[in-house]
This record gives structure tokens, C-alpha cells and sequence, in this order.
């Protein structure tokens, strides 16, 4: 079995150390004897069409509208998913995928459409603090994360959220974080989320490699999930 | 434990104290001190301010020191008396009590907090701003960089002060593009780690040449100084602190600043921890977690890491850290976020385990030497509670 990831700009975005969320990947990937090729697509470089698992990372404002920029002008992103590829895209990077959010000075900008998501700024303080939240996927154990954002995201009727926030602020609307949409997910979660929720990295590899994975359990991730969730849910 | 070193250990202690009391906003010392005189006259800085030269020194990593150094240089170098801030107390409070303390002293060098900085500026009216550096400090608390470097932007731009900077950083070239005198210091460019883009324009930068040049003409002024490649953080430092000890009038001998930049001083400190001989570094950002490990020799390893006020709440940066300097080591992770650090450093392939103390995972090492890197709490909880010396009284409880 092999799997090819795609880290897009991690410089532009990758802020927030999300660029973590593919160590992850790869090395729960490996343990299962999967064949992993990372591709690190930096500004000037096409995005490949062909891979199974895309990632997108949190960044700052000018960071974001210039990666945006660039992943309009290439359109490798948008077609990797027309032909079934998984994104897994946090804060920043969930803000692009979506259909509109706040540009460099605020304006509002067309995203890149993936997913049914309109971003705009938030009047009250930055959502900074942790996040916890209950899967909509019911296989799914309770996710913790970090969030530190300032906009909000009003997913569309009907579009499935990650899942509902029991405490933080997430989308900031009707309670949802996230989205799940087809292969496409988006995240308010930094941590890195997929270091914080080994089950959710896994669930991910599994929708980019279309197949179920065996079981196996890292004492250092599941000791560090555990502790997360048994500390921030009291 | 000998008295001086207990000494100088209720010192560190202290230094610590003064630091994390104005952070936590508990005050203390120097900072209820000058709380006072604020209280009695809120003008209290301006008016002691008047007709003295004044240096300020801001940035994310190393205004401690940097202070520090440059009062030293510039009290050697005119031969006079130098007010300068208490350990790290660089917001009102500690300043009025800086200005305060000997008021009849001509120079003053403050340390000044990155956004305290341009009300400082407007009410001391200093002579110099020596600007270290600005790089991700604990995102929940400063939120990004850019928002840091923008209000510098738009502090300075009169005339009436020297900024001197490291030009090799382009959030500090960003702060300067509007003020009207200023030194530049170039040690030959390199990467930053938080600058993919240019911090006026947007405009992806071009680094692979090891250095920035924007199209809209960020970084291609010259610079009036050159110190040398490849220098570490506190050299780099030591020399922006030579060149406003310099500016200020200071004659600074050449045998002093090279010794200045060879061995700057470092912020570790020793401590006898279970019958052992432990020298720890404390790393308060990013930035200087990095540097800490790269100066790292022994083969035993203690990383310390909490996630409270000061330490930043989020640990995601520990991923952004590269940690091949510890491979082939062991690695004992302690601290109320140790499994996040641990984990971190199983997935790159590094020995590691936790202890429920500094005490413990000594006593999982061998005889071979130890060293640490605490965060700041971490470190903190090291020195009051582990090794129960309190700060407030510098003696063994
Ligand atoms: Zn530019």
C-alpha cells in the first residue's frame, strides 16, 4: 500500500505548528507498513495532482491571502479533490478552502470553494484557549485542540461539521467545529490536532488511502490523548 | 551548598521572582516600588526622564541580558554611573523605579517590553532604541509577529532618536521604514523562520540565497555595520549593544568586545539536583528552545516544558523545532506538558522517557553529565518547589 501527502506551503502556512499534523500521518502510516512519500510543495512549485493526501496549516493574514493566491493560480488543489483526494486543512488553511472569507486588510475574498464554509472576522477578541469538541463521526473519541483565531466560519445547511463544541469557541456558529465534507476536512484545531487525537490521523489516512488500517496503538500518542482529554473534560 | 553559591542562586531566584511577578502581575520589589510612585505622580516617568540620555532595548529574545550588557559597556566605556532596569522589569512600574532610583545619574538604559515599547518612546524621549529582534513569542499572548512589528511601524516614524537594528530581520527593517535615523547591522543574512512573506508587502520572500531582497524595496538598504556570519543570538545581541554604547559616546576597547562576543552571557544556571551536578537553561519561546539545544553537550538530557501565562498555553511550536542535536542522547521529559514534548520527540525517532520530577528522572540516568531546558514556570517550579530555595527569602525552607 502507498500513500502519497502533499504539505502545501508549509512556510506560508505553518505558523501554528501544524506542519506536525504530517509527521503524524507518516509515522502511524509507516507503523502499519504503508509506503509514504511526503511532497513539500513551496510557492513557485506546482501542486501535484496526483496525491491521495493534501495538508494545509494555519498562518497569518499576508501569509494566507498570498498562499491563497498562488493555490488559485495553479489549481492543483481543486482538482486533486475532484478526482477524490483528502484534505485535511487547519485555521487559516480551513478558511481558504472554504467559499469566502476575510482578505489581507479585510475584504472579503472568494476562497477556494472545497467546501461549503464563509468566514468573516469576529467584532469580539481573538478565540484563543482550548478547544473541545464531540465528533460527528460516532467512532470518533472526544477531540482536543488549540484554538487561536479571529475568524468565524458559518458552515452551509446540511454541510456536516467535524463535530459539536462542548467548550471553546470553534466555527462560532450553532455550536459546530470544523467540517467534514466528502473527503475534505477543516479544522479549527491546532495542537497539532492529529498529535492530539491519534484516532482522527487515522481515520484521515484511512479516507486518503480508501481502506480500512489495522489497529495499533503508540504508548506516547495515546498517553498524550488521554491526558488532553481527561484534563480539559471535568 | 556553599553561602556564595546559595547567594547567587537566591539572585537567579529573585531575578526569576521580579520577572514572573510582573508577568503574572503579582507585584513585588522594584515593580510595587515604582507602582508607588506612579501612584503619587502618574507623570512621574516623563518628569524623571528630563535631560537624560536614554537607551531602550526591545525585541523577543535577549533584552535581559542585552540591558544588562549595555550598561556594563557604556559605564566602562564614559566612566560613568548607569541606571539600569532591574532584572527583566520592563513594563511602567519597574522603569519609574529605574529612573527613580539615582536620578541625578546622565545615563539610563531600560529594557522595554515589545508592546509597552512606543509609550515608553513618547514618554522618555531616549537618545537610542537598540531593536534586538522580533520572532513568534507565545502566540496566545502577543498574537502573530506581524501585529508587533506594525505598531512599531507605526511608533517610529519621527526623527528625534537612533534606532539601531539587525537588519537581517525584515520584521525590524519593516519597523524602521518610516524613522528617520537609523544604524543598520547586518551579520551577513539568514532565514527567518516566521518570515515566508515580506512584513510590508505581502510578497512571498526570496530566501534562498540566505537572505531577503522585497520588489518593494524592503532590505535593500545598506547597512553601516557588518559583524560576522553565522554569530549566535547573544553575540549578535553583544554587538548591537557595542554599537549603542558606541553611539551614546562610550569608548569601547576592542579586547573587551571581543571577549563580549565570544563568550556572551548565557542564561543557565547550575543547580545540585539529587546529589548531581545539573546545569539547566531556561527557554522562554521558540526562538530560544532552539538555541538551548543546539547548546547542549552532555549525552543525558532533562527537558522541562509547562504550558501556563508565561510559558504559552499552546505547545503546537514543538513541532516547529528540529530536534537532531538530541538524537544518539537520552531524553527525560518532566513538567505538566511532558507527553507533549515526549511524544514530539518519539515521532523523530529520539530516546525518550518521562519522570514525575527532575529528582526522578536523575535517578534514571547513569553517571554520565545531565543537562536541562526548563520553560519558564518549569523552571520556576525547579527552583521553589523541587529544590524548595524561596525566592522571596533565598533560603532553603
Ligand atoms: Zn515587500
Amino acid at each position: 500500500m502507498s500513500l502519497v501527502i502533499v504539505r502545501i506551503y508549509h512556510d506560508l502556512l505553518g505558523t501554528y505548528g501544524d506542519q506536525g499534523n504530517a509527521e503524524v500521518l507518516i509515522h502511524r502510516a509507516k507503523a502499519r507498513g504503508v509506503d509514504v512519500e511526503l511532497v513539500e510543495v513551496t510557492p513557485g512549485m506546482a501542486i501535484p495532482r496526483q496525491g491521495n493526501l493534501y495538508l494545509l496549516g494555519g498562518g497569518e493574514d499576508g501569509p494566507q491571502t498570498a498562499s491563497l493566491d498562488l493555490m488559485k493560480e495553479d489549481g492543483g488543489l481543486t482538482a486533486a479533490v475532484q478526482s477524490g483526494a483528502t484534505v485535511f486543512a487547519v485555521c487559516a488553511g480551513f478558511q481558504v478552502i472554504g467559499t469566502t472569507l476575510p482578505g489581507h486588510g479585510g475584504k472579503i475574498i472568494d476562497g477556494l470553494g472545497l467546501v461549503d464554509a464563509k468566514t468573516i472576522v469576529n467584532a469580539a477578541p481573538r478565540s484563543v484557549g482550548e478547544l473541545v469538541v464531540q465528533p460527528t463521526n460516532k467512532s470518533l473519541p472526544i477531540l482536543t485542540g488549540f484554538e487561536n483565531h479571529q475568524g468565524l466560519t458559518d458552515i452551509g445547511d446540511g454541510v456536516t461539521p467535524l463535530g459539536q463544541v462542548l467548550s471553546g469557541v470553534g466555527n462560532g456558529f450553532n455550536k459546530t467545529e470544523g467540517v467534514w465534507q466528502g473527503n475534505v476536512i477543516g479544522t479549527y484545531m491546532h495542537g497539532p490536532g492529529l498529535a492530539r487525537n491519534p484516532e482522527l490521523a487515522d481515520a484521515i489516512l484511512e479516507s486518503a488511502l480508501g481502506t480500512k488500517l489495522t489497529s495499533f496503538t503508540d504508548p506516547f500518542a495515546q498517553a498524550l490523548a488521554n491526558e488532553r482529554r481527561s484534563t480539559l473534560i471535568r | 551548598m556553599s553561602r556564595s553559591a546559595r547567594l547567587a542562586l537566591a539572585n537567579m531566584a529573585g531575578g526569576i521572582a521580579s520577572y514572573a511577578s510582573k508577568k503574572l502581575k503579582v507585584g513585588r520589589g522594584e515593580t510595587i516600588k515604582g507602582r508607588v510612585i506612579l501612584v503619587i505622580d502618574p507623570k512621574a516617568i516623563s518628569k524623571l526622564a528630563r535631560d537624560r540620555d536614554i537607551v531602550l532595548v526591545s525585541g523577543t529574545n535577549g533584552k535581559t541580558t542585552t540591558t544588562a550588557n549595555l550598561a556594563k559597556i557604556l559605564a566602562l566605556g564614559t566612566d560613568e554611573e548607569v541606571s539600569t532596569s532591574a532584572h527583566g522589569a520592563n513594563m511602567a512600574a519597574g522603569i519609574v523605579a529605574t529612573l527613580a532610583s539615582k536620578p541625578r545619574n546622565r545615563f539610563v538604559v531600560l529594557e522595554c517590553d515589545e508592546l509597552y515599547l512606543p509609550t515608553i518612546y513618547n514618554l522618555v524621549a531616549p537618545k537610542v532604541i537598540v531593536l534586538l529582534n522580533l520572532s513568534r513569542d507565545q502566540l496566545h499572548r502577543t498574537g502573530e509577529v506581524r501585529k508587533v512589528a506594525a505598531l512599531w511601524q507605526k511608533t517610529f516614524n519621527r526623527d528625534d532618536v537612533t534606532l539601531i537594528i539587525d537588519r537581517d530581520d525584515p520584521f525590524l527593517e519593516f519597523a524602521v521604514m518610516d524613522a528617520g535615523h537609523v544604524i543598520r547591522v547586518t551579520f551577513g543574512g539568514r532565514r527567518h523562520p516566521d518570515a515566508a512573506t515580506c512584513p510590508n508587502c505581502s510578497t512571498i520572500l526570496d530566501w534562498t540565497l540566505g537572505d531577503y531582497q522585497c520588489k518593494c524595496g524592503l532590505g535593500s538598504k545598506l547597512a553601516q555595520v557588518r559583524g560576522g556570519k553565522g554569530l549566535t543570538g547573544p553575540s549578535r545581541n553583544a554587538i548591537l549593544a557595542i554599537e549603542a554604547a558606541r553611539l551614546m559616546g562610550a569608548i569601547v576597547p576592542v579586547e573587551y568586545q571581543n571577549e563580549l562576543t565570544a563568550n556572551p552571557p548565557d542564561r543557565t544556571q547550575v543547580f545540585n539536583i539529587a546529589g548531581r551536578t545539573i546545569e539547566t537553561r531556561l527557554a522562554k519561546n521558540p526562538e530560544s528552545w532552539r538555541v538551548g539545544l543546539t547548546a547542549l553537550a552532555a549525552p543525558q538530557i532533562i527537558l522541562a516544558l509547562n504550558a501556563r501565562g508565561i510559558d504559552g498555553l499552546d505547545t503546537s511550536w514543538l513541532w516547529d523545532i528540529n530536534y537532531t542535536e538530541l538524537l544518539g542522547k537520552e531524553v527525560i521529559c518532566v513538567g505538566e506538558r511532558k507527553l507533549d514534548i515526549a511524544y514530539r520527540l518519539s515521532v523523530q525517532g529520539i530516546k525518550v522517557k518521562t519522570a514525575d520530577s527532575f529528582a526522578q528522572a536523575v535517578s534514571q540516568f547513569d553517571n554520565r553529565s545531565i543537562e536541562a531546558v526548563a520553560s519558564y514556570t518549569a523552571f520556576q517550579d525547579l527552583i521553589t518547589t523541587e529544590l524548595g530555595i524561596s525566592a522571596k527569602r533565598g533560603v532553603t525552607r
